[in-house]
């Protein structure tokens, strides 16, 4: 067998020859307009660009839309490709949303690892005042790639949960639409890989945000970043229109929206996000993209005879952070909407009691969603916009408050009365509570404008992000991998494994993210390379010692993880069909689940989370009668 | 029911007694810097009110969990919980009184921030630009140009920020306040010292490689000091 016959070979091949031809189209268009044949910038910027669509061709995530322009027929193929093994479905294209899932799953654990060990590097140099062994450009680039990368594997851990589970919690055969399903993982491939490359070619130095003039000016890896932003932003929107779609259209006989498993709700006020306001970080990084290459000045406050005065009529650079919060708020709530799913499914599964108040936490979600929009501003409560500002969206970002109370409220009365059981995937779950609790009430204390001034840009909000972050989404992420794992692979975790990772995980965190609070309460800065080692009457060196010994303890943990899902893979226990006795469709099918997931068509016939109540069913195959 | 009471009795018990534990694990673990200016004072109070939020909330919501754990913890059965679906009414106190609580803390923050942003007639104006890495002041009074901020104390400041590269942002945290400066365009930040003493300025916006080190000390005098001090660069200027 030939390496090339595997999907990603060939799109890595694509990818190198589409730069290579980008590169050498910029170098020919400038030969003819008589300039000097290399400039590095729009070589790169080009050869970015060609490489994506290069990527795509050669993994064939196009080739059937390129033969339906021919009129050749192209039938879906299910089940692992013919006179190939089985296993190479995982590295080529493939319809099937499990594969796709699965795909999506493992490429954010790798984007998770990479992005974890650059913040262990940093967190190592920021153990000790003074500058060890990182340069000053180095750390800024390894800063602003730590956020990126993190983000790209959580949309991507997002997107593994949506496309893995939605299909099968709302016995529908496969998504809506396979091929851009499968377009839509595709595109986070080279997107990634042009985000690493970047950093190879001079980095970039302004942070995630990347925030003009700074990111207007600095070295070329701003190009390929953008661009890969861009591309994980139409895998976001492609792969939004596609879970969309699938809720409503392809819900079984009976299951009402009120009826769908919670996660469902979750995804949806998540798809409706990502549906509509990853158009703006795109907008955003383009306009600084084309400002580079262009010289089209947005965002540049010179004007045309190059001066900088506030009488001078030039670019706003302040006009790009109200574009670039408008989908970057929102984008927190993409990642953190899915994990609180996950909580409200697990909840009632390990408590054996039914959700408590579920139409409330799932228009809670939907409460999120769309007062998310609203609350952008509060990034820029120093920014220098129109001081009236403040307050509007200090008062819209107070509010988040309240729906996210419902949530923490109904999760306790869910518990209450119930039976606990105490598995991995339900410690991960209540590790979930407890940081997402830390992450939500350090929230309001922001919000306020006043006490803002002292916080803002200091490293309490870093402490206050990862909060919401580990308790949003990496928490319940990983009480999903534990939880499904039996599902797919149809055996059994080690047990005991997962519950010393979650003993060393939790605490862990717990100190990391206080030790982040309390070194920005003592005045220290985000995003600095070095700190001042007299803040807070001299203690600060211990704090940061505290938070890099507990980040390591953290990588500890998820490296354990990883080895208990390979080991238990090969040797686990057969899992059974419903380890967990969960009354969702998917553990009412075999484990691992077959290629076609269901048997016969459901219908459902209960409420999803009627535990404690005999002999209540929520789905059945079996035909009604009349039909 | 009845049974549901008396927990309900124990865990407001060991809420009210979390509550002051946090508080007072927050205020001593949060080392906020000296304060030394006038504003501090309304900042540092809604601060505290802050920490008692959090420190109730996170008593409330953790000690229900755990308390819930530990007495509805599975012995061993495999039977199911009670089957109860929620509560509208438990679901409508905890939507509506939320909702009072935050309307409250934004509005005595809308008042503080107007009386924080609210122009003096006598204020004392210096103007910053910020450049990658330091910072050039400017006193329109007296014409002096300096690298390190010298401000009167028990004076209203208002310093006018601008740029000349990318974006800055002037933040001493003994001052609690904090604004970027732009580029073309002058943002202002206000604050009385109050206190006699040096302090660094922090540059805190992401600025490029030596951001870290964009630092500036800022002397708070004496009336009579700053006297003495403007006419000094005056004639340092002259000559």
């Amino acid at each position: 067998m030939s390496l090339f016959t595997l999907g990603i070979a060939r799109g890595l091949l694509g990818q190198v020859l589409g730069m290579v031809i980008g590169m050498l189209l910029t170098c020919a268009v400038r030969i003819l307009l008589g300039w000097e044949a290399w400039a590095a910038e729009p070589a790169w910027t080009v050869g970015a660009v060609c490489s994506i669509i290069g990527f795509l061709l050669g993994v064939g995530s196009l080739d059937d839309w390129l033969k339906w322009t021919k009129g050749i027929p192209t039938p879906l193929h299910h089940g692992p490709p013919v006179d190939k093994p089985a296993w190479t479905r995982y590295f080529s294209v493939d319809y099937n949303h499990k594969v796709i899932g699965v795909q999506y799953t493992v490429w954010g654990i790798l984007l998770l690892m990479v992005g974890g060990t650059v913040a262990m590097i940093f967190r190592t140099e920021l153990a000790r005042s003074g500058l060890q062994f990182l340069g000053l450009d180095l750390y800024n680039s390894f800063i602003g790639m730590h956020g990126m990368i993190m983000i790209f594997a959580i949309l991507l851990g997002v997107g593994g949960m949506a496309n893995y589970l939605v299909p099968l919690m709302i016995g529908a055969d496969d998504m809506a639409f396979p091929r851009l399903n499968a377009l839509g993982f595709w595109f986070n491939v080279p997107g990634s890989i042009l985000l690493l490359l970047s950093l190879f070619i001079g980095g970039w130095d302004a942070g995630w945000t990347a925030y003009p003039p700074l990111s207007a000016r600095g070295p070329i890896g701003y190009q390929l970043f953008f661009l890969g932003v861009f591309a994980i932003g139409l895998s976001s929107i492609v792969g939004s229109l596609n879970l969309f779609v699938t809720l409503l259209r392809m819900r079984p006989e009976g299951m009402s929206l009120f009826r769908m498993p919670i996660f469902c709700w979750a995804v949806f006020a998540t798809s409706l996000i990502q549906l509509t306001a990853t158009q703006l970080i795109g907008t955003s990084f383009l306009m600084v993209s084309v400002q580079r290459a262009l010289g089209m000045g947005f965002f540049d406050p010179r004007g045309i005879l190059g001066e900088v005065s506030p009488m001078v009529g030039g670019g706003d650079p302040v006009l790009f952070q109200h574009l670039f919060w408008f989908y970057s708020h929102p984008a927190v709530y993409i990642f953190v909407l899915p994990g609180l799913g996950i909580v409200s499914e697990l909840l009632p599964v390990f408590s054996r009691k039914p959700l408590f108040g579920y139409k409330w936490i799932a228009l809670s979600s939907m409460a999120i969603a769309i007062v998310g929009f609203l609350v952008w501003g509060h990034h820029m409560f120093v920014s220098g916009y129109n001081d009236i500002l403040r307050i509007p969206f200090m008062y819209a970002t107070l509010l988040v408050a309240i729906p996210t109370g419902v949530k923490f409220f109904s999760w306790l009365g869910t518990i209450w009365g119930g039976k606990v059981h105490f598995d991995t995937p339900m410690l991960f779950v209540l590790g979930a509570i407890s940081v997402f609790l830390i992450g939500g009430l350090t929230g309001p204390i922001l919000a306020t404008v006043p006490t803002d001034f002292p916080l803002h840009d200091s490293y309490f909000v870093v402490g206050h992000f990862h909060a919401t972050m580990f308790g949003g989404f990496v928490f319940p992420f990983f009480a999903a991998l534990y939880y499904w794992f039996p599902k797919v692979t149809g055996r059994m975790y080690n047990e005991t494994l997962g519950k010393i990772h979650f003993f060393i995980m939790t605490p862990a965190f717990w100190v990391q993210t206080l030790g982040q609070m309390g070194v920005g309460v003592m005045g220290m800065r985000r995003r600095i390379a070095d700190y001042d080692p007299t803040l807070g009457a001299g203690q600060i060196e211990n704090w940061q010692m505290a938070v890099t010994i507990a980040g390591f303890a953290i990588a500890f943990g998820v490296m354990l993880m990883l080895w208990n899902f390979f080991q238990s893979a090969e040797v686990g226990v057969a899992a059974g069909d419903n380890p967990w006795r969960s009354r969702s469709p998917e553990w009412q099918i075999p484990s691992p689940v077959p290629e076609h997931s269901f048997p016969a068509p459901l219908h459902v016939v209960g409420e999803p989370y009627d535990y404690g109540l005999a002999d209540a069913g929520y789905v059945t195959t079996a035909s009604t009668g009349d039909d | 029911m009845a049974k549901n009471r008396r927990h309900f009795g124990i865990a407001t018990v060991l809420i009210v007694i979390c509550t002051f534990v946090v508080y007072w694990v927050l205020d001593s673990v949060l080392l906020k810097p000296a304060a030394a200016v006038l504003e501090a004072g309304p900042i540092d109070y809604l601060f505290d009110l802050h920490i008692w939020l959090i420190a109730f909330l996170f008593a409330l919501v953790a000690v229900f969990m755990c308390y819930a754990l530990i007495v509805f913890r599975a012995r061993g059965d495999e039977g199911d919980g009670e089957h109860i679906h929620g509560n509208g009414t438990l679901e409508i106190i905890w939507t509506v009184v939320p909702c009072f609580v935050v309307i409250y803390f934004a509005w005595i923050s809308t008042t503080m921030l107007i009386d924080l942003s609210r122009p003096n007639p006598d204020e004392y104006v210096v103007n910053a630009e910020g450049r990658q890495w330091s910072w050039l002041f400017t006193y329109p009074e007296s014409g002096a140009v300096t690298a390190d901020l010298v401000l009167p104390v028990d004076t209203p400041i208002r310093m006018d920020l601008t740029s000349d590269d990318v974006l800055h942002n002037f933040w001493v945290p003994e001052f609690r306040v904090k604004q970027d400066s732009v580029p073309g365009m002058v943002t202002h930040v206000r604050f009385t010292p109050t206190v006699i003493g040096e302090y660094v300025l922090r540059c805190a916006e992401l600025c490029g490689t030596n951001h870290s080190g964009m630092l500036a000390t800022v002397r708070v005098v004496s009336a009579e000091d700053f006297q003495l001090w403007q006419s000094e660069q005056l004639a340092q200027a002259q000559e």
